[in-house]
């Protein structure tokens, strides 16, 4: 766990450095690409809470990724047209103010969150998994169908959410804000895994009849850990919109599902870094195989693939293994 | 019905044809050990099953504590006082020995839904959960996660899980199973200790300890309760002998 954990502090070390290098050396393709990096991290963290930490496989967090940005997209995209959104309960033209965004995108993701979690979590293993697919195909769909937003060709918003005193459209400034968020969830996370309620959740995923069998509601626990999964994933949504000025629906597919389950597998399934560590695995690959072929997916299959077999528990336990040995 | 902390009444439960239980009436007084017999699929897990919620009867009724808990789910029957062990062990596998009882420990101490202070710097449920793991004799091994533990350790850790509950009753169901004699002598002191805070219905397999512990005993075969009375009865019970017992004790 050692070794671990100051591997842990060198990747800190490391979303500080590169983007910073790349502001130096004025290569702003850095700066976009940690940026990238540390946004797939939060979502992967939150979806890393439900399916690392208590079991839940879900398969639908795609959901909550893309609401976070559709909300983001279709506000800022009301703000920046001066268009009226609604009249009524009250009248609004959206925002463009990333402070008043941010709180609608986590109520509304954790809204989400409360619904499909109060209706999925009633199944459990393939039906769970199926439930939370459905409902993210549901949306998807919904996005592809729906004009005033852009329908399946996505929604531009030309100019990156502000926030007061700050240049948000720097890439270092924007990226830094970005840092931020991932520090404060990797924070609550790590607040949330310590607690009584983490180790009720991570008593869930091994054996649930027998946490039952001692009080405890597991079903408010297990919503309850969905709606902080779901949330944080939403908060990572909307952080990609502001981070591409656009969003599509291409978010809400059950490939954004699998790709945020993929990093949270290379990483290291119930090991707070893991998505982080998964996501910039993903990314370095991307960009390193996709310059060779179109069809880099099939090499990270294989990789995929062996680390199942070899590694299991991700990139992450290779130096927890390396503790033990050296023990 | 004063005297009767647990009183279950006519509790059937069929799989298509097949009976599992059929109209078992049983009860279970304050201060005392009742211990429930019979041979292997006589029904006597699936009546636990049903008692504490996880299995659902057909008809019947269960009052504890003058209550009537029938149309409780399983999590509110554990919640007001129903503290039970598993057949087979049924403990948080990759938990320290000490976490799992302080798992146990959570909903007493309305701590579960604590999210932003670190469990392990509670001294208190760390400390209470200490003088369980002494109690069972496995204060030596609190560090030691429960997936490493003998069988027999795992069989001890699971009733501390329950006295961790601090319950209205015990339902155990095998304890003794597997332990060697140090254990089971630890066992039935334990028992006769705790039941006079929370009484016992005890499913044992293990004549000796039962006939050592029980103030009362049942005797169940085919999902009947075809006996009950004090040891010395169901000794001398010939239709017990014939089903159960034989006639060498």
């Amino acid at each position: 766990m050692i070794v671990e954990k100051i591997f842990n502090k060198w990747i800190l070390v490391f979303l500080f450095l590169i983007p910073v290098l790349g502001f130096i050396f004025e290569e702003p393709y850095y700066i976009t690409l940690t940026t990238k990096v540390v946004i797939l991290g939060i979502a992967g963290i939150g979806l890393n809470l439900a399916l690392g930490y208590c079991g839940l496989i879900s398969f639908g967090h795609a959901a909550f990724f893309g609401l976070g940005g559709y909300v983001t997209g279709i506000l800022s995209f009301h703000a920046l047209n001066s268009e009226l959104m609604f009249s009524w309960p009250f009248v609004s033209s959206g925002s463009s103010d990333m402070l008043v965004i941010w709180p609608i995108v986590i109520l509304s993701s954790a809204f989400l969150a409360l619904i499909i979690g109060l209706l999925s979590l009633r199944t459990t293993g393939v039906y769970f998994i199926m439930i939370t697919l459905a409902f993210a195909q549901m949306l998807y769909f919904f996005a592809i169908s729906w004009p005033n937003y852009g329908g399946e060709d996505g929604l531009s918003i030309y100019m990156r959410n502000s926030l007061p005193i700050i240049n948000t459209m720097d890439p270092l400034t924007f990226y830094f804000i970005c840092l931020c968020w991932l520090l404060i969830v990797i924070f609550i996370s790590a607040k949330l895994i310590n607690s009584s309620f983490g180790m009720a959740f991570q008593a869930i995923k091994q054996n649930e009849e027998r946490v039952k069998s001692v009080g405890i509601e597991t079903f408010k626990v297990k919503l309850l850990v969905f709606v902080i999964s779901g949330t944080i994933t939403g908060l990572a949504g909307s952080l990609y919109t502001d981070l591409n000025r656009f969003i599509s629906p291409s978010v809400l597919n059950w490939q954004m599902s699998g790709e945020i389950m993929v990093f949270v597998i290379l990483g290291g399934i119930a090991r707070l870094y893991g998505p982080l560590v998964g996501a910039a695995f993903f990314i370095v690959l991307e960009q390193t195989l996709g310059g060779y072929t179109e069809n880099w997916q099939f090499w990270l299959g294989l990789i995929l693939i062996l680390e199942i077999l070899y590694v299991r528990t991700g990139i992450l336990s290779l130096f927890e293994k390396k503790l033990k040995y050296e023990k | 019905m004063k005297n009767k902390i647990l009183n279950i009444k006519n509790l059937s439960k069929s799989y298509g044809a097949f009976k599992v239980t059929d109209e078992i009436t049983i009860d279970l007084h304050f201060d005392e050990i009742h211990a429930l017999i019979g041979p292997n699929g006589a029904g006597k897990s699936t009546l636990i099953k049903q008692i504490v919620g996880s299995v659902k009867h057909d008809i019947g009724s269960i009052i504890l504590d003058q209550e009537d808990i029938t149309d409780l789910t399983d999590v509110e029957r554990a919640k007001i006082g129903i503290s039970r062990t598993f057949q087979v062990s049924s403990i948080i596998p990759q938990f320290s020995a000490i976490d799992n009882i302080v798992l146990s420990l959570l909903d007493k101490s309305s701590k579960t839904f604590q999210m932003f202070k670190s469990v392990r710097n509670n001294k208190e449920l760390y400390s209470n959960a200490n003088k369980i793991l002494n109690e069972i004799e496995l204060f030596e091994k609190s560090d030691i996660s429960a997936c490493d533990l003998s069988h027999g350790d795992r069989r001890k850790l699971e009733v501390g899980l329950a006295l961790a509950m601090d319950p209205k009753v015990f339902l155990f169901d095998e304890p003794m199973a597997g332990l060697d004699e140090s254990g089971t002598n630890m066992m039935i002191n334990l028992f006769k200790k705790i039941k006079s805070n929370s009484p016992i219905l005890l499913i044992e397999h293990d004549m000796d300890a039962v006939f050592a512990l029980a103030d009362r005993v049942s005797v169940i075969n085919y999902g009947k309760i075809v006996a009950t009375g004090t040891v010395d009865e169901i000794r001398k019970n010939e239709l017990v002998r014939d089903v159960y017992l034989g006639y060498e004790i």
